[in-house]
């Protein structure tokens, strides 16, 4: 690991400052520490190799609490999983956020890890995380896994890079329709989180759009009145694995018909991947157990399975149903 | 003195000479009439491990250590043109840095050396650094510049065995003489069968994974070397390391008091016992020397992969008239001496059979080398042979266990000889199937998206034999406690309080009285490798023919101070009884306090096992889960599971291994597999996050149908091994129960999510799913 200066700053506008402007996957520059699940092991595998440390763990400023207002409810920055999974207004108004949260990794890492630092986390494709490959996202001319062992990477082809977002919270936190909000050097500004994702591009080898002087401030739900959700989860095992697919949904329905539906995927794109087709054959219907498997199917439209995944379509769709069938009933 | 006899025998190297020494004791009667052996007592150093205070390998501090780290080859095959140290010997911390420039060539694995000129495997070994801290050597690494000409590769049996494909070694992709073996006419039982099985079946590798990682901690005072070794074979390593470094066996000492499990990969001295010893003799300080998650896994054994082709052939009513097994399993880049993996042989014991071919060959290919890994071949095969038994079975439309029954075999078929306890494994199938209610009613499943399966398996095992010699020496101290020493070591079973409970029985003291100590060359005296299920039914003899010498001193030590002839005396619970007379029983102090400060001392050495008999364990597993035919999930598994390992020393300790075994199986089952890039000689998830072990919550529920029949013409205590047998029918079983819930036949294993989504998809696109 290169060594690096550690600082603390006091205030979120200090801890800007000491940022710059890079996009922040190609940051040698200063790197910011919350819970540092993520970070440490990129820092250890070289993924990242940062001149400065800013640690913003204990930045007063930056809130580490739930508020819930009459326009739905603000997670701060620095809330870890572990509250997230706890929280009894979570629990209560956004179930697919508390279920993603306690489905991620384990105990111990959802007590440090904090939903800022998920949201920035990088993918775990194992070539990506291998030292002696040198992939597309890592500013090499290939990624690896187009041809190689591919049964963890995505089923939608959007980006030269095949890895798979690894946040549960992320895919619930899209399918609740949820903005990020951000304060960097030219100020702050707030935007879906359906925006704030993005594949990785040449020019952006990383999965959001936040600028290199940017963090997250707050994590925004709106109201969530009439609405309910879900997340599903398939891992290999029982428990702290990343999902082979995630589904959150979360319906409003209103006497059997459906007013609003919207439908995320994890673990099928390099960015959790809203499954917009399906909400539309979903809204305005009357709920039954056709016009689930219909939704299923089109939530899946347009997946291009490579060599070694084919089985995360079958496994996407049934997990759609799953949650479709729970909300209906 | 107890009596030696010479008796040469052939060895690898022509003749050689086997001692014989009478144990002096006879097997206690199966029925004796016992007070600690037997008993589930707590492991001895219980809480020692739980307060952290057990010490491993790791956790060795002396002045001055340094830590080391190993500069492994990032290409599966490739020449090294050259190696530069000279920035990495400047860098901060840095105390020593060795490769194949400045160390002698010294021979490593079949014709190698410590550091090759020809890397063959991502992870081989180039070289080490040691300085001040972990991290300074870490960052030192990167500072050795070499230079590699990249050469062609293979990473699987197939590739090796392609006509065209390069050779990992010079001579070639085959890794020795392929081994063969032949009985009867196997043909003609195929052709004259009723019914015949033809299936191909094939294993991933699996990595060990035990929670302490590979690794030693070396110093030297002045000649002398000690290793604080991770390790399952105290006196291999003194050996092996001796012979390494031209040093006279008595120079080294290995130590290794507590273990995080070895699963058979630490029976070998591998090359950062030899690094750090050779780091620290030139930078003149102790040396820390352990592997990570991913070094290890590279480089410190795997489980051989295999590929197997079985027939079978049986007549109308189950009897087997051939079973003939074609094998090829991957050795890795190198052998290493400690693989022993022997997929041949379940297929020819396991079942009465007068026709039984097999043909193992072992291939190199471009990966880490392979190295034994609990019941190794066994656990392979078995995965191979128990689906192919069920598919005949199923052919037959007969009962899996029936037809199990049906080819009982209570003899040995490759020597002639009967099993020491030839019913064990009927006694196993009994015990299994009336725990678990085989045969009875399935309830229904928990969901109408499940299928509920049942499945089972039999297994049989080499091991748990005990391998003499071993020795084991005992202190009667004058306050009547003992000390009892051996140069065994505790893999992490529990060897301690399983020998103590022996050596207590036979002293007539209690648990409490007696200190073991084992884990030190220096101290105690040679036992063999913790391997092949062996330890207790090896030292268990030698420890209790030691008790045993020791009591007869203190008997006739008490005659005097009772007054009372010898024969009259014996002695239980810390007290010597006199025969017809209770009144006058003393305790053992009060006779070993009359002879202070003298003590009394026995030796005991373990005898040969019977030579006109074979000791074999046996076992069988049932298992029922069921399978979510919409998301490919196997959950709700229940598993019980019934093991002849002689009498049971202490049932909390053979517990445990069961449990153990078979959460291991459950994980070799349905997720464990190493994942090679086959473009690029990657192991991918050589660590914990994408290598998927079990975790608490994939554990099934087990039920442990104890056998618990002593073994008495095995050794004196009737004690046979437990360590590795209870993982051996575990993922047969579980496949089996898969195939009986869907009607899908996993051939490849681990029955991954991935592999059972897809199977599910065929099936329903087939829309002909055998439903049983």
């Amino acid at each position: 690991m290169k060594p690096f200066d550690f600082a603390r700053p006091e205030t979120i506008e200090d801890a800007v400052a000491m940022l710059d402007a890079r996009p922040a996957g190609h940051a040698n520059g200063s790197a910011l520490l919350a819970g540092g699940t993520d970070l440490l092991t990129l820092m250890k595998a070289d993924l990242s190799a940062p001149d400065r440390l800013i640690d913003i763990k204990r930045l007063a400023e930056l809130d580490n609490r739930i508020e819930e207002d009459e326009e739905g409810l603000t997670i701060g920055a620095l809330v870890t999983l572990a509250q997230l999974e706890e929280d009894p207004r979570v629990t209560a108004l956004y179930p697919a956020l508390a279920e993603a949260s306690s489905l991620a990794a384990t105990p111990q890492l959802r007590h440090m890890a904090t939903i800022g630092g998920n949201l920035l986390q990088r993918p775990r494709c194992w070539y990506f995380r291998n030292p002696h490959v040198h992939c597309w996202l890592k500013g090499g001319d290939e990624c690896q896994a187009r041809q190689g062992e591919n049964q963890r990477h995505a089923i939608f082809d959007i980006s030269p890079c095949v890895a798979v977002h690894p946040s549960d919270p992320a895919t619930a936190l899209l399918a609740l329709d949820a903005t990020v909000r951000l304060r960097g050097a030219a100020g702050e500004r707030e935007l879906p989180i359906a925006d704030f994702f993005a594949p990785p591009t040449a020019e952006r080898c990383t999965e959001t759009i936040i600028r290199g002087d940017e963090l997250i401030v707050a994590v925004r739900l709106p109201a969530a009145q009439g609405w309910r959700s879900t997340y599903l989860k398939a891992m290999d095992r029982k428990v702290w694995a990343f999902a082979l697919v995630g589904v959150a949904a979360a319906l409003r329905v209103d006497e059997g018909r459906v007013i609003d539906a919207r439908l995320a995927l994890g673990g099928v794109a390099p960015i959790p991947w809203r499954a917009e087709a399906a909400e539309r054959l979903l809204a305005g219907s009357d709920i039954s157990a056709e016009v689930i498997s219909h939704a299923a199917e089109a939530a899946l439209d347009g997946a291009q399975p490579l060599a070694k995944n084919a089985y995360k379509i079958l496994l996407a769709k049934a997990l759609v149903r799953r949650a479709l069938m729970a909300l209906s009933g | 003195m107890p009596e030696i006899r010479v008796k040469p025998k052939q060895g690898e190297n022509g003749t050689e000479l086997e001692l014989i020494e009478d144990e002096g004791v006879r097997a206690w009667a199966p029925d004796a009439d016992l007070q600690i052996v037997g008993q589930p007592h707590p492991r001895l150093e219980g809480r020692e491990k739980v307060t952290g205070r057990a010490r491993y390998a790791s956790d060795v501090r002396l002045p001055g250590q340094l830590y080391a780290r190993v500069l492994r080859s990032p290409y599966p095959h490739a020449r090294i043109v050259s190696v530069d140290i000279g920035k990495a010997e400047q860098a901060p911390g840095v105390r020593a840095v060795i490769h194949a420039g400045n160390v002698p060539r010294i021979p490593w694995y079949e014709e190698g050396v410590l550091f090759e000129s020809t890397v063959r495997f991502v992870g081989d070994e180039i070289a080490a650094v040691a300085a001040e801290s972990e991290e300074q050597a870490e960052d030192a690494l990167r500072l050795i510049e070499v230079e590699y000409e990249p050469l062609p590769f293979v990473s699987t049996i197939e590739e090796a065995l392609a006509p065209d494909a390069p050779w990992v070694h010079d001579d070639g992709n085959i890794a020795g003489e392929p081994k063969t073996y032949e009985r009867g006419d196997p043909d003609a039982g195929l052709r004259d069968a009723d019914v015949t099985i033809d299936a191909a079946y094939s294993t991933a590798s699996a990595l060990h994974n035990a929670f302490e990682s590979h690794g030693c901690t070396t110093f030297w005072d002045g000649d002398s070397l000690t290793l604080w070794d991770s390790t399952q074979a105290i006196f291999v390593i003194r050996e092996q390391v001796a012979e390494k470094l031209g040093l006279p066996e008595h120079r080294v000492r290995v130590v290794k008091h507590h273990m995080g499990g070895g699963f058979g990969a630490k029976q070998i001295a591998w090359k950062h016992d030899v690094i750090a010893s050779l780091l620290s003799r030139q930078a003149g300080r102790p040396v820390q020397l352990m592997l990570d998650r991913e070094a290890e896994n590279l480089a410190a054994g795997n489980r051989n992969p295999t590929r197997q082709r079985v027939r079978l052939g049986a007549r109308r009513d189950g009897t087997l008239t051939a079973i003939v097994a074609d094998i090829h399993q991957a050795s890795g880049a190198y052998r290493t001496g400690g693989e022993a993996s022997n997929v041949s042989g379940t297929y020819q014991t396991l079942y009465n059979c007068p026709n039984v071919r097999t043909e193992q060959v072992a291939v190199y290919t471009n990966t880490g080398p392979a190295v034994a890994f609990r019941a190794p071949g066994h656990v392979e095969a078995a995965f191979a042979l128990e689906q192919a038994m069920d598919e005949l079975a199923r052919t037959l439309e007969m009962d899996p266990v029936k037809l199990r029954r049906q080819n009982y075999s209570e003899v040995d078929q490759l020597e002639g000889k009967p099993f020491t306890l030839p019913e064990g494994l009927r006694l196993s199938y009994d015990r299994v199937a009336d725990a678990f209610g085989w045969g009875a009613e399935k309830p229904p499943p928990s969901s109408e998206s499940k299928r509920r399966g049942v499945g089972f398996a039999a297994h049989d095992w080499s091991g748990g034999t005990g391998h003499p010699p071993g020795y084991a020496w005992i202190e009667l101290n004058a306050d009547g406690t003992a000390d009892v020493i051996t140069g065994t070591q505790d893999i992490g079973t529990g060897t301690r309080t399983g020998l103590a409970q022996v050596a207590a029985e036979e002293l007539g003291l209690p648990l409490d009285c007696i200190a073991f100590r084992l884990g030190d060359t220096a101290t105690g005296p040679y036992s063999p490798v913790s391997s092949g299920s062996a330890t207790q039914a090896t030292i268990g003899p030698a420890v209790r023919a030691a008790a045993a010498e020791v009591k007869a001193q203190l008997l006739e030590v008490a005659s005097s101070v009772l007054e009372v002839g010898a024969d009259r005396l014996s002695v239980r619970a810390g007290r010597i009884l006199v025969d017809g007379d209770e009144e006058r029983s003393i305790a053992v102090s009060a006779v070993t306090e009359k002879i202070r400060p003298h003590t009394l001392q026995g030796r005991g050495a373990r005898g040969p096992n019977p030579e006109d008999k074979t000791i074999r364990t046996f076992g069988a597993q049932c298992v029922e889960l069921e399978v979510d035919i919409e998301t490919g999930e196997i959950d709700r598994l229940r598993i019980a599971a019934a093991h002849d390992c002689g009498r049971i020393v202490n049932p909390t300790l053979v517990d445990s291994q069961v449990v153990g075994g078979i959460t291991q199986g459950v994980g070799f089952a349905l997720t464990e597999e190493r994942t090679v890039d086959p473009r690029l000689g990657l192991v991918l998830n050589a660590n914990l996050e994408e290598y998927h072990v079990p975790t608490v919550a994939d554990a099934p529920a087990i039920e442990h149908a104890r056998v618990g029949v002593p073994d008495s013409e095995a050794n004196s205590t009737g004690a046979k091994g437990i360590g590795e047998p209870p993982l051996i029918p575990t993922a047969p079983a579980i496949a089996n129960a898969v195939y009986d819930a869907i009607g899908i036949r996993f051939r490849e294993g681990p029955l991954s999510r991935a592999r059972v989504v897809a199977a599910l998809a065929e099936q329903r696109a087939q829309g002909e799913g055998s439903r049983p």
